[in-house]
Protein backbone atom coordinates (compact mmCIF):
# COMPACT_ATOMS: atom_id res chain seq x y z
CA UNK A 1 0.00 0.00 0.00
CA UNK A 2 2.58 2.38 0.69
CA UNK A 3 6.84 2.31 0.71
CA UNK A 4 6.39 2.70 4.47
CA UNK A 5 5.02 -0.87 4.50
CA UNK A 6 1.20 -1.34 5.87
CA UNK A 7 2.51 -2.15 9.61
CA UNK A 8 4.80 0.96 9.97
CA UNK A 9 1.69 2.94 9.10
CA UNK A 10 -0.56 1.39 11.42
CA UNK A 11 2.25 1.16 14.06
CA UNK A 12 2.19 5.51 13.68
CA UNK A 13 -1.66 5.89 13.45
CA UNK A 14 -1.35 4.17 17.02
CA UNK A 15 1.50 6.47 18.45
CA UNK A 16 -1.02 9.41 16.99
CA UNK A 17 -3.91 8.01 18.24
CA UNK A 18 -2.31 7.47 21.76
CA UNK A 19 -1.03 10.88 21.94
CA UNK A 20 -4.17 11.98 20.75
CA UNK A 21 -6.49 10.59 22.71
CA UNK A 22 -4.18 9.83 26.22
CA UNK A 23 -4.39 6.52 26.05
CA UNK A 24 -3.24 3.85 23.86
CA UNK A 25 -5.79 2.03 21.40
CA UNK A 26 -3.75 -1.31 21.09
CA UNK A 27 -2.65 -2.84 17.56
CA UNK A 28 -5.28 -0.80 14.78
CA UNK A 29 -6.17 -2.29 11.39
CA UNK A 30 -6.43 -0.22 8.76
CA UNK A 31 -8.91 0.17 5.74
CA UNK A 32 -8.57 2.09 2.44
CA UNK A 33 -11.66 3.91 1.87
CA UNK A 34 -12.12 4.51 -1.63
CA UNK A 35 -12.99 7.50 -3.69
CA UNK A 36 -10.78 10.43 -2.65
CA UNK A 37 -9.64 11.61 -6.08
CA UNK A 38 -6.70 13.74 -4.66
CA UNK A 39 -6.33 12.84 -1.15
CA UNK A 40 -5.84 9.30 0.82
CA UNK A 41 -8.37 7.96 3.29
CA UNK A 42 -8.10 5.20 5.66
CA UNK A 43 -10.19 4.02 7.64
CA UNK A 44 -8.99 2.59 11.40
CA UNK A 45 -10.55 0.29 13.91
CA UNK A 46 -9.28 -1.01 17.41
CA UNK A 47 -11.82 -3.36 18.55
CA UNK A 48 -14.73 -1.43 18.15
CA UNK A 49 -13.22 2.13 18.34
CA UNK A 50 -12.72 3.66 15.32
CA UNK A 51 -10.95 6.68 13.59
CA UNK A 52 -9.96 8.10 10.02
CA UNK A 53 -6.89 9.21 8.61
CA UNK A 54 -6.72 11.32 5.84
CA UNK A 55 -3.38 12.34 3.93
CA UNK A 56 -1.47 13.29 0.79
CA UNK A 57 -1.19 10.28 -1.68
CA UNK A 58 2.97 9.86 -1.61
CA UNK A 59 4.82 11.12 -4.13
CA UNK A 60 1.39 13.18 -5.33
CA UNK A 61 2.03 16.74 -6.77
CA UNK A 62 0.58 19.36 -4.48
CA UNK A 63 -2.89 19.33 -3.47
CA UNK A 64 -4.73 22.48 -3.60
CA UNK A 65 -4.61 23.10 -0.14
CA UNK A 66 -2.49 21.95 2.36
CA UNK A 67 -3.64 19.74 4.81
CA UNK A 68 -2.84 21.27 7.74
CA UNK A 69 -4.74 24.17 6.58
CA UNK A 70 -7.21 21.58 6.08
CA UNK A 71 -7.14 20.38 9.83
CA UNK A 72 -6.92 24.15 10.82
CA UNK A 73 -10.22 24.81 8.70
CA UNK A 74 -12.45 22.03 10.36
CA UNK A 75 -11.34 23.13 13.66
CA UNK A 76 -12.37 26.91 12.77
CA UNK A 77 -15.70 25.49 11.00
CA UNK A 78 -16.08 23.18 14.02
CA UNK A 79 -16.36 26.11 16.67
CA UNK A 80 -18.78 27.78 14.01
CA UNK A 81 -20.94 24.80 14.94
CA UNK A 82 -20.65 22.87 11.72
CA UNK A 83 -21.21 19.33 11.95
CA UNK A 84 -17.15 18.06 10.96
CA UNK A 85 -15.70 14.80 11.89
CA UNK A 86 -13.52 16.47 14.92
CA UNK A 87 -9.92 16.77 13.71
CA UNK A 88 -7.56 15.05 15.98
CA UNK A 89 -3.58 15.71 15.23
CA UNK A 90 -1.67 16.89 12.17
CA UNK A 91 1.30 14.98 11.20
CA UNK A 92 3.62 17.19 8.45
CA UNK A 93 5.03 15.46 5.39
CA UNK A 94 8.06 12.65 6.89
CA UNK A 95 6.40 11.99 9.82
CA UNK A 96 4.31 8.77 11.08
CA UNK A 97 2.10 9.01 8.05
CA UNK A 98 5.05 9.37 5.66
CA UNK A 99 2.61 12.37 3.80
CA UNK A 100 1.18 14.91 5.34
CA UNK A 101 -1.76 13.93 6.66
CA UNK A 102 -4.38 14.06 9.93
CA UNK A 103 -6.28 11.96 12.34
CA UNK A 104 -9.95 12.41 12.73
CA UNK A 105 -12.89 10.79 14.60
CA UNK A 106 -15.09 8.57 12.63
CA UNK A 107 -18.55 9.90 11.55
CA UNK A 108 -20.59 7.14 10.88
CA UNK A 109 -23.01 7.23 7.65
CA UNK A 110 -22.85 7.64 3.54
CA UNK A 111 -21.11 9.54 1.40
CA UNK A 112 -21.92 7.96 -1.68
CA UNK A 113 -24.13 10.42 -3.42
CA UNK A 114 -26.51 8.09 -5.58
CA UNK A 115 -26.83 5.88 -2.36
CA UNK A 116 -28.33 9.14 -0.64
CA UNK A 117 -30.31 9.53 -3.36
CA UNK A 118 -31.96 6.65 -3.77
CA UNK A 119 -32.10 4.12 -0.79
CA UNK A 120 -35.25 3.37 0.86
CA UNK A 121 -33.95 4.09 4.00
CA UNK A 122 -32.76 7.55 3.69
CA UNK A 123 -36.17 8.82 2.49
CA UNK A 124 -36.55 11.42 5.68
CA UNK A 125 -32.52 12.29 5.57
CA UNK A 126 -33.53 12.95 2.11
CA UNK A 127 -36.31 15.61 3.13
CA UNK A 128 -34.46 16.93 6.21
CA UNK A 129 -31.15 17.65 3.83
CA UNK A 130 -32.15 20.50 2.41
CA UNK A 131 -32.94 22.90 5.35
CA UNK A 132 -29.90 20.97 6.64
CA UNK A 133 -27.82 22.25 4.04
CA UNK A 134 -28.64 25.43 4.48
CA UNK A 135 -27.61 25.65 7.87
CA UNK A 136 -24.92 24.32 7.00
CA UNK A 137 -23.86 26.81 4.88
CA UNK A 138 -24.68 29.42 7.12
CA UNK A 139 -22.50 28.49 9.37
CA UNK A 140 -19.64 28.01 7.61
CA UNK A 141 -20.17 31.13 5.98
CA UNK A 142 -20.36 32.72 9.31
CA UNK A 143 -16.07 32.33 9.25
CA UNK A 144 -14.27 35.05 8.11
CA UNK A 145 -11.31 33.29 6.50
CA UNK A 146 -9.25 35.89 6.01
CA UNK A 147 -8.86 35.34 10.23
CA UNK A 148 -7.86 31.71 9.48
CA UNK A 149 -4.38 31.82 8.45
CA UNK A 150 -3.32 30.25 5.42
CA UNK A 151 -6.55 29.89 3.84
CA UNK A 152 -6.20 31.41 -0.31
CA UNK A 153 -8.02 34.70 -0.71
CA UNK A 154 -7.91 36.84 -3.78
CA UNK A 155 -6.96 40.18 -4.10
CA UNK A 156 -9.19 40.73 -6.73
CA UNK A 157 -12.76 40.40 -6.87
CA UNK A 158 -13.67 36.79 -6.25
CA UNK A 159 -15.93 35.92 -9.28
CA UNK A 160 -13.02 37.42 -11.63
CA UNK A 161 -10.76 35.74 -9.80
CA UNK A 162 -12.42 32.41 -10.61
CA UNK A 163 -11.79 33.29 -13.99
CA UNK A 164 -8.47 33.77 -13.96
CA UNK A 165 -8.32 30.73 -11.92
CA UNK A 166 -10.04 28.29 -14.48
CA UNK A 167 -8.33 29.76 -17.61
CA UNK A 168 -4.85 29.76 -15.92
CA UNK A 169 -5.78 26.16 -15.04
CA UNK A 170 -7.17 25.67 -18.36
CA UNK A 171 -3.86 26.56 -20.20
CA UNK A 172 -2.18 24.27 -17.87
CA UNK A 173 -3.75 21.18 -19.28
CA UNK A 174 -2.83 22.63 -23.16
CA UNK A 175 -6.15 20.84 -24.51
CA UNK A 176 -8.53 23.38 -26.68
CA UNK A 177 -11.58 23.21 -24.83
CA UNK A 178 -13.72 26.09 -26.49
CA UNK A 179 -16.97 25.80 -24.86
CA UNK A 180 -15.44 26.36 -22.00
CA UNK A 181 -13.43 28.95 -22.66
CA UNK A 182 -17.47 30.51 -24.54
CA UNK A 183 -18.57 30.22 -21.19
CA UNK A 184 -15.90 31.49 -19.43
CA UNK A 185 -15.93 34.50 -21.56
CA UNK A 186 -19.54 34.93 -21.56
CA UNK A 187 -19.23 35.19 -17.32
CA UNK A 188 -15.34 36.91 -17.59
CA UNK A 189 -17.83 39.61 -19.52
CA UNK A 190 -20.96 39.73 -16.86
CA UNK A 191 -19.80 39.16 -13.52
CA UNK A 192 -22.30 39.79 -9.91
CA UNK A 193 -21.21 43.22 -8.45
CA UNK A 194 -18.86 42.43 -5.67
CA UNK A 195 -19.79 40.51 -2.87
CA UNK A 196 -21.17 42.33 0.31
CA UNK A 197 -18.63 40.53 2.59
CA UNK A 198 -16.40 37.75 1.60
CA UNK A 199 -16.40 34.64 3.67
CA UNK A 200 -14.68 31.02 3.95
CA UNK A 201 -16.01 29.16 1.16
CA UNK A 202 -15.95 25.19 1.50
CA UNK A 203 -15.27 25.27 -2.56
CA UNK A 204 -16.50 21.25 -2.56
CA UNK A 205 -19.69 21.17 -1.03
CA UNK A 206 -21.89 18.57 -2.41
CA UNK A 207 -23.58 15.14 -1.32
CA UNK A 208 -20.08 13.08 -2.50
CA UNK A 209 -18.31 15.54 0.47
CA UNK A 210 -21.19 14.93 3.07
CA UNK A 211 -21.75 12.32 5.42
CA UNK A 212 -25.60 11.54 5.85
CA UNK A 213 -27.34 8.82 7.87
CA UNK A 214 -31.35 7.95 7.99
CA UNK A 215 -31.38 11.48 10.60
CA UNK A 216 -30.06 13.66 7.46
CA UNK A 217 -26.55 15.43 7.52
CA UNK A 218 -24.27 14.19 9.78
CA UNK A 219 -20.88 15.90 8.70
CA UNK A 220 -19.04 18.29 6.41
CA UNK A 221 -15.85 16.55 5.24
CA UNK A 222 -13.05 17.12 2.43
CA UNK A 223 -12.26 20.91 2.66
CA UNK A 224 -9.16 20.96 0.65
CA UNK A 225 -10.36 23.38 -1.91
CA UNK A 226 -11.69 25.33 1.00
CA UNK A 227 -10.75 29.30 0.11
CA UNK A 228 -11.85 33.13 0.90
CA UNK A 229 -14.15 34.14 -1.33
CA UNK A 230 -18.05 34.77 -2.47
CA UNK A 231 -20.73 32.81 -0.07
CA UNK A 232 -22.48 32.43 -3.00
CA UNK A 233 -20.28 30.31 -4.78
CA UNK A 234 -20.97 26.97 -2.52
CA UNK A 235 -24.73 27.56 -3.49
CA UNK A 236 -24.07 28.07 -6.90
CA UNK A 237 -21.88 24.62 -6.64
CA UNK A 238 -24.58 22.95 -4.80
CA UNK A 239 -27.02 23.82 -7.69
CA UNK A 240 -24.58 22.40 -10.45
CA UNK A 241 -26.69 19.63 -12.27
CA UNK A 242 -23.71 16.85 -11.95
CA UNK A 243 -24.44 16.43 -8.15
CA UNK A 244 -28.49 15.80 -8.85
CA UNK A 245 -27.58 12.23 -10.16
CA UNK A 246 -30.23 12.03 -12.35
CA UNK A 247 -32.40 14.19 -9.98
CA UNK A 248 -33.04 16.93 -12.46
CA UNK A 249 -35.93 18.38 -11.17
CA UNK A 250 -34.35 19.24 -7.57
CA UNK A 251 -31.51 21.82 -8.05
CA UNK A 252 -30.46 21.74 -4.57
CA UNK A 253 -28.13 18.09 -4.63
CA UNK A 254 -31.22 16.28 -6.29
CA UNK A 255 -33.14 16.83 -2.77
CA UNK A 256 -34.69 20.24 -2.77
CA UNK A 257 -35.59 23.49 -4.46
CA UNK A 258 -33.09 26.34 -3.95
CA UNK A 259 -35.49 28.28 -1.74
CA UNK A 260 -36.04 25.50 0.94
CA UNK A 261 -32.39 25.53 0.90
CA UNK A 262 -32.26 29.40 1.02
CA UNK A 263 -34.94 29.89 4.02
CA UNK A 264 -33.04 27.83 6.40
CA UNK A 265 -29.91 29.37 5.24
CA UNK A 266 -31.44 32.86 6.30
CA UNK A 267 -32.92 31.59 8.80
CA UNK A 268 -29.51 30.42 10.47
CA UNK A 269 -28.36 33.94 9.64
CA UNK A 270 -27.21 33.75 6.20
CA UNK A 271 -27.91 36.52 3.77
CA UNK A 272 -29.67 35.68 0.56
CA UNK A 273 -27.67 36.24 -2.11
CA UNK A 274 -29.67 37.11 -5.55
CA UNK A 275 -30.71 34.93 -8.03
CA UNK A 276 -28.31 36.21 -10.72
CA UNK A 277 -25.43 35.58 -8.38
CA UNK A 278 -26.20 31.89 -7.60
CA UNK A 279 -26.73 31.18 -11.00
CA UNK A 280 -23.20 32.97 -12.10
CA UNK A 281 -21.68 30.66 -9.62
CA UNK A 282 -23.70 27.86 -10.64
CA UNK A 283 -22.26 28.26 -14.04
CA UNK A 284 -19.00 28.91 -12.81
CA UNK A 285 -19.50 25.48 -11.18
CA UNK A 286 -19.72 23.83 -14.48
CA UNK A 287 -16.87 25.41 -15.94
CA UNK A 288 -14.68 24.03 -12.87
CA UNK A 289 -16.44 20.42 -13.09
CA UNK A 290 -15.68 20.63 -16.92
CA UNK A 291 -11.56 22.00 -15.92
CA UNK A 292 -11.79 19.23 -13.08
CA UNK A 293 -12.24 16.70 -15.35
CA UNK A 294 -9.83 17.52 -18.38
CA UNK A 295 -7.36 17.63 -15.50
CA UNK A 296 -7.62 14.42 -14.44
CA UNK A 297 -8.06 12.90 -17.63
CA UNK A 298 -4.49 15.00 -18.19
CA UNK A 299 -2.99 13.45 -15.25
CA UNK A 300 -4.26 10.10 -16.41
CA UNK A 301 -2.52 10.72 -19.74
CA UNK A 302 0.91 12.37 -18.28
CA UNK A 303 1.12 9.56 -15.91
CA UNK A 304 0.81 11.80 -13.20
CA UNK A 305 -1.90 9.11 -11.42
CA UNK A 306 -2.69 6.07 -14.41
CA UNK A 307 -6.16 5.45 -13.92
CA UNK A 308 -9.01 4.27 -16.35
CA UNK A 309 -11.43 6.18 -13.81
CA UNK A 310 -10.08 9.39 -14.22
CA UNK A 311 -8.64 8.95 -18.07
CA UNK A 312 -12.79 8.29 -18.62
CA UNK A 313 -13.55 11.55 -16.75
CA UNK A 314 -12.23 13.20 -20.37
CA UNK A 315 -15.51 11.65 -22.27
CA UNK A 316 -17.60 13.48 -19.28
CA UNK A 317 -16.11 17.34 -19.93
CA UNK A 318 -19.11 17.37 -22.76
CA UNK A 319 -21.40 16.97 -19.33
CA UNK A 320 -21.31 20.32 -17.46
CA UNK A 321 -20.09 21.38 -20.87
CA UNK A 322 -23.45 21.33 -22.34
CA UNK A 323 -24.96 22.49 -18.62
CA UNK A 324 -22.75 25.44 -18.50
CA UNK A 325 -24.03 26.78 -22.09
CA UNK A 326 -28.12 25.92 -21.15
CA UNK A 327 -26.96 28.86 -18.27
CA UNK A 328 -26.04 31.31 -20.66
CA UNK A 329 -29.19 33.51 -21.61
CA UNK A 330 -30.86 32.85 -24.59
CA UNK A 331 -29.23 34.77 -27.89
CA UNK A 332 -32.23 37.00 -28.52
CA UNK A 333 -31.55 38.49 -24.90
CA UNK A 334 -28.45 39.18 -24.95
CA UNK A 335 -27.68 42.15 -23.54
CA UNK A 336 -30.90 43.18 -22.35
CA UNK A 337 -30.33 44.22 -19.33
CA UNK A 338 -32.65 42.93 -16.42
CA UNK A 339 -33.51 39.80 -18.67
CA UNK A 340 -30.24 37.84 -18.11
CA UNK A 341 -30.49 35.82 -15.81
CA UNK A 342 -34.02 33.57 -14.04
CA UNK A 343 -33.99 31.76 -10.74
CA UNK A 344 -32.22 28.29 -11.19
CA UNK A 345 -34.98 25.61 -12.25
CA UNK A 346 -35.81 22.46 -12.04
CA UNK A 347 -34.97 20.50 -15.01
CA UNK A 348 -37.40 18.14 -16.22
CA UNK A 349 -35.33 15.55 -18.18
CA UNK A 350 -34.97 11.80 -18.46
CA UNK A 351 -31.68 10.77 -16.42
CA UNK A 352 -29.16 8.85 -18.44
CA UNK A 353 -27.94 5.25 -17.73
CA UNK A 354 -24.97 4.16 -17.19
CA UNK A 355 -22.98 6.93 -15.15
CA UNK A 356 -25.60 7.54 -12.44
CA UNK A 357 -24.69 5.11 -10.16
CA UNK A 358 -21.06 6.79 -10.03
CA UNK A 359 -19.50 7.98 -6.81
CA UNK A 360 -20.85 11.20 -5.44
CA UNK B 1 -9.87 -6.70 -42.32
CA UNK B 2 -10.64 -8.71 -38.96
CA UNK B 3 -13.24 -11.02 -38.88
CA UNK B 4 -16.76 -10.72 -37.25
CA UNK B 5 -17.65 -9.56 -34.24
CA UNK B 6 -16.75 -5.64 -35.24
CA UNK B 7 -14.76 -3.55 -33.03
CA UNK B 8 -18.29 -1.93 -31.86
CA UNK B 9 -19.45 -5.36 -31.33
CA UNK B 10 -16.85 -6.88 -29.40
CA UNK B 11 -17.29 -3.28 -27.34
CA UNK B 12 -20.94 -4.14 -26.52
CA UNK B 13 -20.21 -7.48 -25.54
CA UNK B 14 -17.54 -6.39 -22.92
CA UNK B 15 -20.08 -3.86 -21.81
CA UNK B 16 -23.12 -6.45 -21.40
CA UNK B 17 -20.46 -8.96 -19.30
CA UNK B 18 -19.47 -6.29 -16.78
CA UNK B 19 -22.56 -4.83 -16.57
CA UNK B 20 -23.97 -7.79 -15.59
CA UNK B 21 -21.73 -10.86 -14.64
CA UNK B 22 -18.32 -9.01 -14.01
CA UNK B 23 -20.12 -6.37 -11.28
CA UNK B 24 -21.62 -9.18 -9.18
CA UNK B 25 -18.28 -10.77 -8.07
CA UNK B 26 -16.67 -7.72 -7.26
CA UNK B 27 -17.23 -6.20 -3.67
CA UNK B 28 -19.75 -3.71 -3.29
CA UNK B 29 -17.77 -0.53 -2.48
CA UNK B 30 -15.66 -1.75 -5.63
CA UNK B 31 -17.96 -1.81 -8.39
CA UNK B 32 -18.18 1.62 -9.03
CA UNK B 33 -15.10 0.92 -11.43
CA UNK B 34 -16.77 -2.11 -13.13
CA UNK B 35 -19.22 0.64 -14.20
CA UNK B 36 -16.75 2.88 -14.95
CA UNK B 37 -14.95 0.33 -17.74
CA UNK B 38 -18.27 -1.19 -18.86
CA UNK B 39 -19.83 2.57 -19.58
CA UNK B 40 -16.11 3.51 -21.12
CA UNK B 41 -16.54 -0.05 -23.41
CA UNK B 42 -19.97 1.61 -24.35
CA UNK B 43 -18.69 5.05 -24.82
CA UNK B 44 -16.17 3.77 -27.27
CA UNK B 45 -18.40 1.29 -29.42
CA UNK B 46 -20.44 4.33 -30.26
CA UNK B 47 -17.58 6.39 -30.74
CA UNK B 48 -16.44 3.96 -33.70
CA UNK B 49 -20.49 3.86 -34.49
CA UNK B 50 -20.60 7.16 -35.42
CA UNK B 51 -17.07 7.39 -37.59
CA UNK B 52 -15.53 10.38 -38.47
CA UNK B 53 -18.85 12.47 -39.30
CA UNK B 54 -18.82 14.28 -36.09
CA UNK B 55 -15.43 15.38 -36.41
CA UNK B 56 -16.20 16.67 -39.97
CA UNK B 57 -19.16 18.42 -38.90
CA UNK B 58 -17.21 19.90 -36.04
CA UNK B 59 -13.99 21.17 -38.45
CA UNK B 60 -16.74 23.03 -40.09
CA UNK B 61 -18.17 24.55 -37.33
CA UNK B 62 -14.93 25.70 -36.11
CA UNK B 63 -13.18 27.25 -39.35
CA UNK B 64 -16.27 28.89 -40.18
CA UNK B 65 -16.32 30.57 -36.56
CA UNK B 66 -12.47 31.10 -36.99
CA UNK B 67 -13.31 33.04 -40.27
CA UNK B 68 -10.31 30.62 -41.78
CA UNK B 69 -10.24 27.15 -43.58
CA UNK B 70 -8.97 24.64 -41.52
CA UNK B 71 -8.02 21.10 -42.22
CA UNK B 72 -7.79 19.28 -38.38
CA UNK B 73 -10.40 19.77 -36.11
CA UNK B 74 -8.01 19.84 -32.64
CA UNK B 75 -5.57 22.76 -34.25
CA UNK B 76 -9.31 24.65 -35.28
CA UNK B 77 -10.28 24.12 -31.91
CA UNK B 78 -6.55 25.64 -30.63
CA UNK B 79 -7.34 28.93 -32.95
CA UNK B 80 -11.24 28.82 -31.69
CA UNK B 81 -10.48 28.99 -27.88
CA UNK B 82 -7.67 31.41 -28.47
CA UNK B 83 -9.65 33.80 -30.52
CA UNK B 84 -12.91 33.59 -27.47
CA UNK B 85 -10.30 34.14 -25.03
CA UNK B 86 -8.99 37.22 -26.03
CA UNK B 87 -12.35 38.62 -27.14
CA UNK B 88 -11.80 38.44 -30.53
CA UNK B 89 -15.33 37.15 -30.76
CA UNK B 90 -16.66 39.06 -28.58
CA UNK B 91 -19.14 41.09 -30.40
CA UNK B 92 -20.47 37.87 -31.84
CA UNK B 93 -20.43 35.70 -28.37
CA UNK B 94 -24.23 34.46 -28.87
CA UNK B 95 -23.60 33.25 -32.26
CA UNK B 96 -20.33 31.35 -31.11
CA UNK B 97 -22.49 29.87 -27.74
CA UNK B 98 -25.32 28.59 -30.21
CA UNK B 99 -22.43 26.77 -32.75
CA UNK B 100 -20.94 25.34 -29.68
CA UNK B 101 -23.90 23.95 -28.06
CA UNK B 102 -24.17 21.67 -31.13
CA UNK B 103 -20.76 20.51 -30.77
CA UNK B 104 -21.20 19.75 -26.86
CA UNK B 105 -24.31 17.76 -28.12
CA UNK B 106 -22.28 15.91 -30.94
CA UNK B 107 -20.03 14.79 -28.06
CA UNK B 108 -22.71 14.10 -25.75
CA UNK B 109 -24.37 11.88 -28.22
CA UNK B 110 -21.28 9.52 -27.86
CA UNK B 111 -20.37 9.68 -24.08
CA UNK B 112 -23.94 10.24 -22.95
CA UNK B 113 -27.02 9.92 -25.04
CA UNK B 114 -30.20 11.44 -23.87
CA UNK B 115 -27.89 14.07 -21.34
CA UNK B 116 -28.68 17.02 -23.89
CA UNK B 117 -32.50 17.64 -25.21
CA UNK B 118 -34.68 19.88 -27.02
CA UNK B 119 -35.18 22.31 -23.47
CA UNK B 120 -33.99 25.64 -24.49
CA UNK B 121 -31.81 27.77 -22.02
CA UNK B 122 -33.12 28.63 -18.87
Amino acid sequence: MTPLGEEELAGGIRQLIGEAEGSDPGPVSLSVVPGGASRETFGVEAGERRWVVRRDPVGAPDSFAPLELEFRVVGAAEAAGVRVPRPLAYEPAGGRLESAGFLMAYVPGISVAPRVLRRDELASARSALPAQLGEALARIHSIDGGEIDGVPASDTDPALAACALWEATLDEIGEPLPAVEAGLRWLRLNPPPAPVRESLVHGDFRLGNLIVDEDGLTAVIDWELCHSGDPAEDIGWLCVRSWRFGNDDLPVAGVGSLGQLLDAYERAGGERPEPERIRWWEAMGNVKWAVICARQAHDHLTGVRPSAELASLGRRICEPEWDLLELMPAASSQGAEGDRWSEPEARTRPGAAGCEEGRG
Amino acid sequence: MQDRPTAPELLDAMAADLYSEVREWVPRERRFRVLVLANLCAVIARELRAGEEPSRQDLALFASLNGSPADDAGEAARELAAKIRNGDLDDRLPEVIAGLREHVERKLEVARPGYATSAGAA
